[in-house]
C-alpha cells in the first residue's frame, strides 16, 4: 500500500514550531525569570517532571522508541523489556524545561498483570502499534481500555505507528489510524525508532497537551496522581502582591 | 545458552576462550570475602554517594562505615532476618489500598467512612462491618464450643466419647462456648474486632458482635462457664443436659445480633436499609430463622458480597482521589516510620523514589530491582504452569544485564551470588520464581539503608508530602468531594459540577515560596506568578506553631532508616536556614495551615518544612 503519510513534516520543521512558540507564548519578563532560574542548579534545572508510560504489543519498538529518545540511537538487537524500566530526558515546553520519566513496559502477555500497576498516575501514555503487522494495531482497543481505566481522565493518549520507516511492508493505513485517533480522543503520529524520524516530536506533542492542561486547569497539579512533579530551580524573587479576592465557597474559614 | 554461561565466567571447566577466573575453582579461600563484597552497598553506590557532596550523603556514607556489620548481617545468608526475609511481608504499601485492605485496617477504616459519609453511603460499610464480626464471632464460639464439649466428652467415661458424635454438640449448634477458648481462636480477626471502637463506631448499638466479644465476653456468658465444668465431670448425661441448657443461651444470644443487625440494614424498614433483592433478603430470614432453630453465622455472606461489588465498584476509585486517602497517607507518611515496601509498591511514592534514585545515580539498583521483582512475580502468579525455557530467556536477559562479567550495568554483585544465579537459571525445568532472592535481597537491603534515609530527608520527599497536603486542601475549599448532596450514590451531575469548581480555582504550586492561584476569568500567564495563597490566616496559631517547633523531638524509638533521620533533618533545616524570606514566608504557610482540616501536628511541622527549604539542593 502506498499511501502518502500527510503528517510527516520532518523532524526540523517541528522544531521549528517547537521554536516559535516557545517565543511566542510567554511574555518575555517571565522567559528572563527562568533564565535566572536555570542557571542557578545546571543541570537539574527543570520545572517539571512528566510521567510516561509506553504501552503496545510486543515487539513494536516500546523499547527502542524510549532510546531512541533518550540515547538517540538505534538499538538493533535489544532483548524484550522484563517487566519495566525506565529512562529519562528533559526537554522545553514553552520556555518550560520539564523532565520526562519514561515507564517503558514489557509489551508480552505474561507480563500484563505486573506491568499494570505502573499506568496508575501517568501525567502521558504512548500507546504504539507496528504499521507492518496489523495484528498490533487490532489489540489498541485492548490497551487503551487498560490505559483509561488505569491511568487519570486527564491523562495524555498519543498513539504512535512505529516502525514508519518500512513502507514496504505497510499494514495499516495511516488514514484508518488516524480516524482510530480522532474517535478515541487520542494524539496520533506515525514515527521510526530506526531513524528517528517523529520520535521526539511524539513525546513532544505529549507533553505540550500535559502542559496545556497544567494552563487551562483541567489537570490538577496538587492531586498525588496526577503524574507531574513540579518545582522551581531556584527560589524565586517573591511577587508577592495583594490578595485575591475571596472566591472560596464552602470553606468554612 | 549454556555455553554462554559457560564461556562468560568460566563456570564449567572445558571452556576455551573465555577468561576463566583464576580463581573460581577455589572460591572457598576467597568465598568470604566475596560475601563481603556482595553484602555491602555496591560500588556503583559508593561512587554516587562521594561524589554528590550534599551533607545528606555525607552522613549517609558516614552510616555506611558505621553499619557494616549490621548490613552484612542483614544481607547475607540468614534467610530468617526480617529485612532478609522480604518476599513473604513486604509486598504491600501501606500507601496503596484494595478495598478489601481498607476494611480490614484500622488506621485507613475511618478515613474511608468519613468519605462515604459524604456519599451517604457508609451505611454499607457499617453494615460489611458489622456481618463480618457477626459471621466471624458466631463460628469461633460455635467452633470453641465443639472443640470444648469433645475435649470434655474424653474426660468423661468412654462410652460418652463415644456418644460425642451423635449428641447435640454437633459444629452447627451453637452452643455456648468458654472463655478460655475463645480467648485463644480466631486471634487474627479479634484483633480486628478489638481495633473497631477506634472507627465511628458500628459496634455501639450492637456489643454482642463487637470487639467485646472476642476476649471480654458478655456477663451472661462468662458466669456460664464456672456452672458447666463441674457438671462435664459426672458423665454425659448430665453433660447433655447442661450443654443443651447453655447452648440455648448462646443460640438466643447468636439470633440477638443476627435480627439487630437485620433490622439496622436488611429489613424494609430499616432506616438505612442496603440494597439487596427480595430473593437474597428471604434467604438471610431464613438463615436467621432456622428450622433447626438455629441461625447461619454465614447467613449475611451474600449480601456482603452484594455490598461489597457495590462499594468497589460505585466508590472506591472515587475514594482513592479524594482527600480523605490523602489524608491517611498523610497520616502513614508522618507516622515516623516508613518502609521501603510503602515506597516501592506505591506508584505516586515510586515516581519521587525513582527520580531520587537517578539523582543519586542509582537507577541501576532500583531498575534491577523492578525487572528482577516483576520478573519472579509473574513466574509465582503461574502457579508452576509456565514454559521453562520461555523463563530461562527472560531471566537470561536480566542475567547478562546484570550479573555476566560483561554485563551492560553491573550492579557489583560479587562471584558468589553470579554463581548462584547461574545455577538458578539453567537448572533443569528452567529458573523458579526465586531465582533472584538473593540479589533482590541485596537490592532491597542497599535501597533501604543507603537511600531510603537520603530521600526521607530529600526536598523530593517533601514535596511528595506537601503535594498531598495541597490536594487535600485544593478538595476542602473546592469542595470537590466535601458537598455531595445525599442523593444515592454517585451522580454523575454532581461529580462534574465539582470538576468544575476545581477548574475555577486551581492551586499551582509552581515555586515553593509562593502558593499560587489561578483564577481562570483572568487567565494569563503571569497569573501564575501572582497570587499567593492568602486564604486562612490565623494569627492565633502562630504562638502555638512557634512553641511546637521548639518542642519537636524525633522519636527515639524509631530506626534509623525509617524516620529518625527525618526528624533530625526537619529539626536541622527548620533551625539551620536563615534566610529571611523564607522564614516569612514558611510563617505564612505555617498560619494558614493552622486550619481545622489538617489537625495533625506533624502535618504542621512538614510544612513548615517543606515552606523554609525552597532552595533545592539538587
Amino acid at each position: 500500500m502506498q499511501q502518502k503519510r500527510h503528517n510527516i513534516t520532518g523532524t526540523s520543521r517541528n522544531t521549528k514550531k517547537l521554536a516559535n512558540t516557545t517565543e511566542a507564548s510567554f511574555p518575555g519578563c517571565l522567559k528572563a525569570k527562568h533564565q535566572r532560574a536555570a542557571m542557578a542548579t545546571a543541570p537539574y534545572n527543570y520545572s517539571y517532571i512528566f510521567k510516561y508510560i509506553i504501552i503496545g504489543d510486543m515487539g513494536v519498538g516500546k523499547s527502542c522508541l524510549l532510546h531512541q529518545f533518550t540515547e538517540k540511537k538505534f538499538m538493533a538487537d535489544c532483548p524484550h523489556t522484563i517487566g519495566v524500566e525506565f529512562g529519562t530526558r528533559i526537554i522545553e515546553v514553552s520556555g518550560q524545561k520539564i523532565k520526562l520519566q519514561i515507564w517503558d513496559t514489557a509489551g508480552q502477555e505474561r507480563f500484563r498483570a505486573v506491568t499494570r500497576s505502573y499506568y496508575r498516575g501517568a501525567a502521558g501514555a504512548l500507546m504504539v502499534y507496528d504499521i507492518t503487522r496489523r495484528s498490533t494495531y487490532n489489540h489498541l482497543s485492548s490497551w487503551l481500555t487498560d490505559a483509561r481505566n488505569l491511568t487519570n481522565p486527564n491523562t495524555v493518549i498519543i498513539l504512535i505507528g512505529n516502525k514508519a520507516d518500512l513502507e514496504a511492508q505497510r499494514d495499516v493505513t495511516y488514514e484508518e489510524a488516524k480516524q482510530f485517533a480522532e474517535e478515541n480522543g487520542l494524539l496520533f503520529l506515525e514515527a521510526s525508532a530506526k531513524t528517528g524520524e517523529n520520535v521526539e516530536d511524539a513525546f513532544l506533542e505529549a507533553a505540550k497537551k500535559i502542559y496545556q492542561n497544567i494552563q487551562d486547569g483541567s489537570l490538577d497539579l496538587n492531586a498525588a496522581e496526577s503524574g507531574v512533579q513540579h518545582k522551581p530551580s531556584a527560589p524565586q524573587g517573591g511577587r508577592l502582591t495583594s490578595e485575591p479576592q475571596p472566591q472560596r465557597e464552602g470553606c468554612g474559614c | 545458552m549454556f555455553r554462554r554461561l559457560i564461556k562468560s565466567n568460566g563456570f564449567g571447566t572445558t571452556c576455551d576462550d573465555a577468561p576463566v577466573s583464576p580463581h573460581s575453582p577455589s572460591l572457598s579461600g576467597r568465598n568470604h570475602h566475596a560475601i563481603l563484597d556482595a553484602a555491602g552497598p555496591s560500588h556503583v553506590a559508593i561512587n554516587a554517594i562521594s561524589a554528590n557532596m550534599d551533607s545528606f550523603a555525607r552522613g549517609r556514607t558516614a552510616i555506611l562505615k558505621k553499619q557494616p556489620s549490621h548490613m552484612e548481617a542483614a544481607h547475607f545468608g540468614d534467610l530468617g532476618r526480617s529485612s532478609v526475609n522480604y518476599q513473604a511481608q513486604e509486598t504491600r504499601s501501606r500507601l496503596s489500598k484494595t478495598v478489601d485492605q481498607i476494611l480490614r485496617d484500622n488506621v485507613a477504616l475511618p478515613y474511608f467512612i468519613q468519605f462515604m459519609e459524604t456519599r451517604s453511603a457508609e451505611h454499607l460499610v457499617r453494615f460489611w462491618l458489622e456481618a463480618e464480626s457477626f459471621r466471624s464471632t458466631s463460628w469461633s464460639r460455635v467452633r470453641a464450643h465443639s472443640l470444648n464439649s469433645v475435649k470434655h466428652s474424653t474426660l468423661a467415661e468412654p462410652a460418652a466419647a463415644l456418644e460425642s458424635p451423635d449428641s447435640p454438640d454437633s459444629p452447627n449448634d451453637p452452643s455456648r462456648a468458654s472463655t478460655l477458648n475463645e480467648g485463644d481462636e480466631e486471634d487474627t480477626f479479634s484483633s480486628r474486632t478489638s481495633s473497631r471502637p477506634h472507627t465511628p463506631s458500628p459496634q455501639d448499638t450492637n456489643s454482642h458482635t463487637g470487639a467485646p466479644i472476642g476476649h471480654r465476653n458478655s456477663p451472661t456468658l462468662r458466669s456460664e462457664t464456672p456452672t458447666r465444668q463441674p457438671s462435664s465431670r459426672t458423665g454425659t448425661p448430665v453433660k447433655g443436659q447442661s450443654t443443651s441448657g447453655l447452648s440455648e443461651k448462646l443460640m438466643k444470644s447468636i439470633e440477638r445480633d443476627a435480627i439487630n443487625i437485620f433490622t439496622k440494614y436488611i429489613s424494609p424498614d430499616a432506616a438505612r436499609p442496603i440494597p439487596i433483592t427480595e430473593p437474597i433478603r428471604n434467604d438471610i430470614v431464613a438463615k436467621i430463622c432456622g428450622e433447626d432453630g438455629q441461625v447461619d453465622p454465614n447467613c449475611f455472606v451474600i449480601a456482603q458480597s452484594v455490598v461489597f461489588s457495590i462499594t468497589e465498584q460505585q466508590h472506591f476509585s472515587e475514594f482513592l482521589r479524594s482527600h480523605y486517602f490523602c489524608k491517611y497517607q498523610i497520616e502513614v507518611l508522618t507516622s515516623g516510620s516508613v518502609f521501603l515496601a510503602d515506597i516501592l509498591f506505591c506508584e505516586s511514592a515510586l515516581f519521587y523514589f525513582s527520580e531520587y534514585m537517578e539523582k543519586e545515580d542509582a537507577m541501576n539498583v532500583l531498575q534491577f530491582w523492578l525487572a528482577a521483582e516483576n520478573f519472579q512475580d509473574q513466574l509465582a502468579a503461574k502457579k508452576g504452569q509456565y514454559d521453562g525455557q520461555e523463563a530461562q530467556n527472560d531471566a537470561m536477559i536480566l542475567y547478562d544485564k546484570y550479573f555476566s562479567l560483561q554485563a551492560t550495568n553491573p550492579l557489583g554483585f560479587g562471584d558468589s551470588v553470579r554463581m548462584e544465579i547461574e545455577s538458578n537459571i539453567c537448572r533443569e525445568g528452567g529458573p523458579l520464581p526465586d531465582c533472584f532472592n538473593t540479589p533482590l535481597r541485596q537490592a532491597w537491603t542497599t535501597m533501604e539503608k543507603v537511600y531510603m534515609p537520603g530521600f526521607l530527608s530529600s526536598n523530593l520527599y517533601y514535596k511528595y508530602l506537601s503535594d498531598l497536603i495541597n490536594s487535600v486542601r485544593v478538595d476542602e475549599f473546592t469542595g470537590g468531594n466535601a458537598n455531595t448532596p445525599s442523593q444515592g450514590w454517585t451522580p454523575e451531575g454532581d461529580r462534574n459540577s465539582s470538576q468544575g469548581t476545581k477548574k475555577a480555582a486551581v492551586r499551582i504550586l509552581k515555586n515553593f515560596d509562593e502558593a499560587i492561584t489561578v483564577d481562570i476569568a483572568s487567565l494569563d500567564p503571569e497569573s501564575l506568578y501572582q497570587r499567593p495563597y492568602a486564604g486562612r490566616m490565623t494569627f492565633g496559631k502562630v504562638n502555638e506553631l512557634g512553641q511546637f517547633i521548639r518542642e519537636a523531638e524525633p522519636e527515639p524509638d524509631v530506626k534509623k532508616s525509617k524516620g529518625s533521620m527525618f526528624s533530625q533533618a526537619m529539626k536541622k533545616w527548620v533551625q539551620g536556614n536563615s534566610d529571611e524570606a523564607q522564614e516569612e514566608m514558611a510563617w505564612k504557610i505555617a498560619k494558614m495551615i493552622g486550619s481545622p482540616e489538617v489537625k495533625s501536628t506533624k502535618v504542621h511541622y512538614l510544612i513548615i518544612l517543606i515552606s523554609t527549604n525552597f532552595k533545592f539542593k539538587n
